[in-house]
């Protein structure tokens, strides 16, 4: 099983944590600066910020076309192309965590669950520093919170 | 049989390569009933949702292809799960969808709605009074879906 | 005389029809196209039937163009009806020769060269709805009936024709059956085995039929004449 990312997405529509693997090493943030001219560095920045956005629209028109369909109680859980699948959970505070994997994954939704019990619960939520809304992210990618993720994905 | 009473196949959509609905029909009942407005909307969307779930690929680039041949496009959206349903989505070579739904336990919705591909080569295609891309109102192919769809 | 007055006529500058040298007249290239193994269809044995099959598929687009053609150049369904009839006319002119000399290349011991056509109308219609059907459909037809009350009307019935296998009639013009052109076949067959017809048509049979619902009659009208000989026939025989 190979990750490619991992997002989450506030109540206010917001992406407040996004996370990319790609082979297995971790790209957060952390490209080396020297390697790329700050315009460059801004233009990646930018379009990684509109694939969230894409990513957000795509499971927001999603859930809602389950919602439609299934009733009120349906819960959109994944969809599959060719080449990627994407899972998703959604906590009773509307928090959204998406996550991007090959095809041949299977149900996810457990272990989304357990990111939002075992880590942001206890290293975002409990902790006195992080403010309780997120605007741009702030107080989510604290150290635990980066620490216990890349564990838990990694292994 | 409770194992036979799982399986079901809901409804199948047909939308045309500009995203319009052109056909929809209810096979069994277990899913919300909309208006056909709602259906419209919908296919819609879904076409939208189709194309940007191809942009967002985060997978690996696979290696060029060898000299000669083409680079396989990326899918879009196969299939969609939900708690209720399952969506299975197949895109024709010239950008038809068959939107079929099944309850969760359907097995091998590839080869159904793969089949239903069929019955729409054959009904609606070679029938010469269809006019393409046009809102499907074809008398055997509905005989015929309904055929192979509807459980006695 | 013919030097009256050559000035007359301009005199051709032959400077130019010396300096200008006539064009090396085209090669002639025919337009029957080869396959790769230059076997034309000229050269295929008519007696070959047991590779003849072709594909419904293929059959269906090509009928299906052809239906598309007539329906966007006609104004009614009888016209569309007409011109599916007028296409297959032909076809079953030459069908009964072709199917005569299959007929008797078939019983190979005979010394005969070719079979001799129907004569008498009984032979003729299990022809049709033999002969011709397997050569077209690969089956017969399901059944012949008479007429009860006209005796120049007889009925060939096709509970499922193949070549309506997938049309479906819209409901603005639910008379017409595209096995007009099937009809005309037939009425080809029965002029060239010197049955005039006042025409074949073809009609829907199959409503309420939940087995059939494509059934078919073609409907066969015999001049007089040709059932006046037909009597006189049967009496001297």
């Amino acid at each position: 099983m190979s990750v490619y990312a991992f997002y989450i997405f506030d109540r206010h529509t917001e992406c407040i944590y996004s996370k990319h693997w790609t082979n297995q090493q971790p790209t957060n943030g952390a490209i080396p600066a020297a390697a790329l001219t700050s315009a460059a560095a801004t233009r990646k920045a930018n379009q990684a910020a509109d694939n969230a956005k894409l990513i957000f629209g795509t499971v927001f028109s999603l859930r809602r076309m389950v919602r439609q369909l299934g009733g009120q109680d349906d819960l959109f859980l994944a969809y599959r192309t060719g080449e990627y699948k994407l899972h998703y959970y959604e906590t009773a505070t509307q928090l959204k965590l998406v996550m991007l994997t090959d095809t041949r994954v299977g149900n996810l939704r457990t272990v989304l669950h357990q990111i939002w019990a075992t880590l942001y619960v206890e290293y975002v939520v409990k902790s006195p520093l992080s403010p309780i809304e997120h605007p741009k992210g702030v107080g989510v990618a604290n150290e635990l919170f980066e620490g216990g993720l890349e564990s838990f994905i990694v292994g | 049989m409770q194992g036979s009473d799982v399986k079901v196949v809901f409804a199948l959509l047909i939308i045309n390569k500009a995203g319009g609905l052109i056909y929809n029909r209810t096979f069994a009942p277990g899913l919300q009933k909309l208006d056909s407005n709602d259906y419209l909307i919908l296919a819609g969307t879904f076409h939208g949702i189709h194309a940007i779930s191809r942009s967002i690929n985060p997978a690996p680039a696979s290696p060029p292809p060898l000299p000669g041949h083409r680079k396989t496009p990326t899918t879009g959206i196969e299939s969609v799960e939900s708690s209720h349903f399952r969506m299975t989505c197949f895109q024709t070579s010239t950008g038809v969808k068959f939107l079929l739904f099944t309850s969760p336990e359907q097995p091998n919705t590839d080869t159904v709605v793969r089949r239903c591909y069929e019955i729409y080569g054959d009904y609606v295609i070679k029938n010469p009074f269809y006019s393409m891309e046009m809102p499907i109102r074809v008398e055997k192919f509905d005989r015929a879906l309904g055929g192979y769809l509807v459980r006695p | 005389m013919p030097d009256l007055n050559p000035a007359q006529e301009p005199p051709l500058p032959s400077k130019d029809t010396t300096s200008i040298p006539l064009p090396p007249p085209k090669q002639f290239v025919p337009s029957l196209r080869y396959p790769s193994n230059r076997k034309s269809i000229y050269d295929r044995n008519l007696n070959r039937t047991k590779t003849s099959d072709i594909s419904l598929a293929s059959f269906a687009y090509l009928f299906n163009a052809l239906i598309t053609y007539h329906h966007a150049q006609s104004g009614s369904v009888s016209e569309i009806e007409n011109r599916l009839n007028r296409a297959g006319y032909p076809i079953g002119i030459k069908l009964l020769d072709l199917l005569l000399y299959r007929q008797v290349a078939a019983q190979s011991s005979s010394s005969r060269n070719t079979a001799a056509r129907p004569t008498r109308m009984i032979d003729l219609l299990q022809f049709i709805q033999g002969t011709l059907w397997r050569a077209l459909f690969n089956r017969p037809a399901d059944a012949l009936e008479q007429s009860t009350t006209k005796k120049n009307e007889y009925m060939i019935i096709d509970n499922e024709p193949v070549v309506n296998t997938f049309i479906s009639i819209p409901k603005e013009m639910s008379q017409l059956n595209c096995a007009a052109f099937v009809a005309g076949i037939i009425e080809g067959v029965c002029d060239a085995a010197g049955f005039s017809t006042d025409g074949v048509s073809a009609h829907w049979a199959g409503e309420g039929d939940e087995m059939w619902p494509g059934k078919t009659i073609y409907l066969l009208r015999f001049r007089e004449s040709v059932i006046e000989r037909e009597e006189a026939l049967k009496a001297g025989g």
